[in-house]
């Protein structure tokens, strides 16, 4: 989702529009780094108040790259990575009639995956879950991480590369 | 297959014939299981709403204007008090006029600032506003002083009785009570007396002897004789002498069966009193005793 570029961040619907559309993304960006849910919520606290303290001086096209790395600079080399829980939606589950085995199966295999991803490195799984979860397309993650698209494509290519190898127990 | 194949696979980056090799591979069911487990992951709830609410509320504390307690202030408040009685004071004195001030058998000579010279004979008082002094050439005088104006912009000297005005010049300005004098000894002097103005060339003088005017054409005289320590009159009754005699000797004069308003013409010493006694007295046919810092006049009858 882009953000329309018209406007003064200090305007309040200006802001408003700019938090509904980022905020979420802040938050999974925050918590995808340090499996936390409340630091992420820091976060995203922290980025938006800053926004707004200095919304005379950030455009509306800057503000997206502007809260990220704030959020990003709020915890860098302050805590260390926690456990990342994430669930799983249900919809496998309503729509299918697998058998108890399968189903058992699957079960195991979503928390293989969750250990995997818990095992990456901290970068290669933020890259790996906004892609995924929140359907963020390389040159968006690029840009919030602050490097190039390749360098994102290497981080996903190596994440998907060693969820496959830590799940087949290679 | 080219670099990062699988970031390129989940984007279909990959072309039909590297697509169709990677679904060959062994690994391809890993991670097609992979992908597919992972699409359902869902990251913890986010409640945006209450967020922002969160946001705007910490935004309202911080635009809160935080009133601070500086002791400072109260240091600043004394301070700025200090200020201003000392501007105020320096002002005030320096707005004062200067004032110079002759005692008894005292001369002083003043330089006013355009270089002007007053001599101010004994008992006189001369004040001028510094200040004021590139705007206007103004000067009071109580007694008597002798003015060498240098040329310029009008110069006035106020005194009680009348005021006297000249543009650059000599003249000798003496306002005793009683009596006022003003002679020119160059240039032209306007004394303006009980509202008219007279004009007064080089040599004449204006005199005021209670109330009534008289002009001589005087002095052939460069400067006032007290200039040079004597005082010296013509037809002028006998008790301004003598009290020109107390200021100058710094004596105090008593009398005694005299006629003190009779006319006295001559000079007496300032510096030597017993000769200026004999100038006095001889002329107008009186005697005189003189003890400590006494004198009395009296006339022939008396012993």
């Amino acid at each position: 989702m882009e953000t329309k570029n018209t406007g003064n961040v200090c305007e309040e619907q200006v802001f408003d529009t700019i938090f509904k559309a980022n905020s979420k993304t802040v938050f999974n960006y925050i918590y995808y780094k340090f499996g936390n849910e409340e630091k992420a919520h820091d976060a995203v606290q922290e980025a938006f108040v800053k926004l707004w303290e200095n919304c005379a001086k950030v455009s509306p096209a800057k503000a997206k790259s502007f809260v990220y790395t704030v959020a990003n600079n709020l915890y860098l080399n302050v805590i260390k990575a926690e456990k990342v829980r994430l669930k799983y939606a249900d919809k496998t589950l309503k729509v299918t009639h697998e058998s108890p085995e399968f189903l058992m199966e699957e079960d195991e295999f979503k928390q293989k995956l969750n250990r995997a991803l818990d095992s990456l490195p901290e970068n290669q799984r933020t890259t790996f879950l906004l892609n995924r979860i929140d359907g963020k397309k390389y040159a968006e993650i690029a840009e919030m991480e602050g490097v190039s698209v390749k360098a994102i494509e290497k981080r996903m290519h190596l994440a998907l590369k060693s969820l496959r190898e830590k799940i087949d127990g290679i | 297959m080219q670099e990062n194949h699988l970031a390129k696979w989940l984007n279909n980056d990959l072309t039909e014939a590297e697509l169709a090799e990677f679904k060959k591979s062994a690994e391809y069911a890993s991670y097609e299981r992979i992908i597919t487990a992972s699409n359902q992951l869902e990251a913890p709830d986010f409640n945006a709403e209450e967020a922002l609410i969160a946001i705007k509320n910490q935004r309202t504390l911080k635009d809160a204007k935080v009133v601070q307690l500086h002791p400072f202030k109260k240091f600043i408040r004394i301070a700025a008090a200090a200020a201003v009685i000392m501007f105020g004071s320096y002002f005030y004195l320096n707005n004062l006029d200067e004032n110079i001030v002759t005692e008894y058998a005292e001369n002083k000579e003043v330089v006013l600032p355009d270089n002007s010279k007053v001599q101010l004979n004994a008992d006189s008082e001369l004040s001028f506003s510094e200040r004021k002094w590139s705007k206007e050439r103004n000067v009071e005088l109580k007694g008597e002083a002798f003015f060498k104006v240098a040329k310029g912009k009008r110069f006035t000297v106020a005194t009680a009785d009348g005021i006297v005005a000249v543009l650059g010049t000599q003249f000798n300005v003496e306002n005793r009570p009683g009596f006022f004098e003003v002679t020119c000894f160059e240039g032209l002097v306007s004394v303006t007396f009980d509202g008219k103005e007279t004009k007064l060339p080089a040599g004449a003088s204006f005199i005021v002897i209670d109330g009534k005017i008289t002009k001589t054409s005087a002095s052939k005289m460069q400067q006032p004789s007290w200039v040079t320590n004597e005082s010296t009159f013509k037809s002028v009754p006998l008790k301004f002498v003598l009290s020109e005699f107390e200021r100058q000797h710094n004596v105090t004069v008593e009398i005694q069966d005299i006629d003190t308003e009779q006319l006295f013409t001559g000079t007496f010493s300032n510096t030597d009193t017993d000769v200026a006694l004999k100038s006095i007295s001889a002329p107008s046919q009186i005697k005189f005793k003189f003890e400590g810092s006494k004198v009395l006049f009296y006339g022939d009858k008396n012993p």
